[in-house]
């Protein structure tokens, strides 16, 4: 009924508005782009473990960085924005368990890895352990693979480990604690 | 904590050589290059006995992780990011048109909904008095409806002018 060509004064206006959306991305590229070569790696694989869904993880990636450059936040530091896009991560991946796409799969190992023969490693033996521990982590709650990821596989402090998970230190201690004993016990269940 | 006292040991939620243990694994010293105090404690350490458990699982898992992870280039990444930040700005930039053309249109469907009902009794008037051949009482009524039209079309199109202006005011301002 009101709908009508766009005007030259439209789409300036509209290209005004997207560069100024883009101008206020949390980073200029270059930075953008250091910044993910530290880190795309590790939330990929923290995004993996915790879901056990390497595609799952593929998607949330792009949107854990996007939304992590439309954040209107300041910064302190390496460490503060490291745990925020973790945070974002881990948000993210809860939104998609609540909503059915949820359940922990065990990862298969991929068959590329082939090559891991030429460095001298067990591939079987290491196969079986990452099988083992996937079934193990399957058992436990999400918090609780997510807090023994970040504590051993990204070596984060406890408050760290806080701050990328949104909860308080003082619990973290005795959480992290329980989540190692029931892994510890499913592991040697299994062994 | 602990780990040397005699009997069994309370429950310790960590202990004060975990930092030593996630040392000896992270440089690959674990189990054969330690020495032999920091063996003997995890030998009697709950805890110690855990953090080794599982994070030496978890380390092999995170090795295998990092060489499997094929994630974009920051570059694809950045182009990525900064298109749909654009849609994003445009889309929410429009937003506010679509709504208002939504109730412009649902405003526009009342106003002739109740032009309508207040008509209704001068169209059935004039229908029934052109059926019965009443010629003057079927002017007197279609003069009324025409009244009646007109302040409505009057409305309306004042209307259809303001609503598109007070849009654009609203968007210009923003």
């Amino acid at each position: 009924m009101f709908s009508r060509e766009l005007t030259v004064s439209d789409l300036e206006r509209l290209d005004r508005i997207a560069t100024a959306a883009v101008e206020a991305l949390q980073m200029d590229e270059d930075t953008f782009r250091a910044f993910y070569d530290r880190t795309a790696r590790q939330v990929w694989a923290y995004l993996a473990r915790i879901t056990g869904d390497r595609s799952l993880a593929d998607d949330l990636l792009q949107e854990s960085y996007y939304r992590f450059l439309r954040a209107e936040r300041a910064f302190t530091s390496e460490s503060h924005r490291r745990n925020y896009l973790f945070r974002i991560a881990t948000n993210l991946a809860h939104d998609r368990h609540r909503r059915g796409r949820g359940v922990f799969n065990v990862p298969v190992p991929e068959e590329n890895e082939a090559g891991a023969l030429a460095d001298g490693r067990d591939l079987a033996a290491e196969t079986a352990q990452r099988t083992d521990l996937a079934r193990a982590m399957a058992t436990l709650k999400p918090r609780e693979r997510e807090m023994l990821w970040l504590a051993y596989a990204q070596g984060s402090s406890h408050e760290e480990i806080a701050d990328s998970l949104g909860l308080r230190k003082s619990s973290i201690k005795i959480l992290l604690f329980r989540a190692r004993r029931r892994l510890a016990a499913a592991l040697g269940g299994q062994r | 904590m602990s780990a040397r006292m005699e009997g069994p040991a309370p429950v310790n939620f960590e202990c004060p050589r975990e930092s030593d243990v996630l040392d000896a694994l992270a440089s690959a010293r674990w189990p054969n290059r330690v020495d032999r105090e920091l063996a003997d404690h995890v030998a009697s350490c709950v805890v110690c006995q855990d953090v080794i458990t599982v994070a030496s699982a978890i380390q092999t898992d995170h090795d295998s992780a990092w060489r499997e992870a094929s994630v974009p280039s920051s570059g694809q990444m950045w182009w990525r990011a900064e298109m749909r930040a654009r849609q994003d700005a445009i889309r929410d930039a429009s937003r506010p048109v679509t709504v208002a053309q939504g109730m412009a249109v649902l405003f526009a469907l009342v106003v002739v909904a109740v032009g309508g009902w207040f008509a209704w009794p001068s169209i059935y008037g004039l229908f029934s008095a052109l059926s019965t051949g009443d010629t003057q009482s079927a002017t007197a009524t279609t003069a009324f409806a025409s009244s009646l039209f007109i302040r409505l079309a009057i409305a309306m199109g004042a209307f259809l002018i303001v609503a598109p202006l007070a849009i654009y005011v609203v968007l210009s301002e923003k």
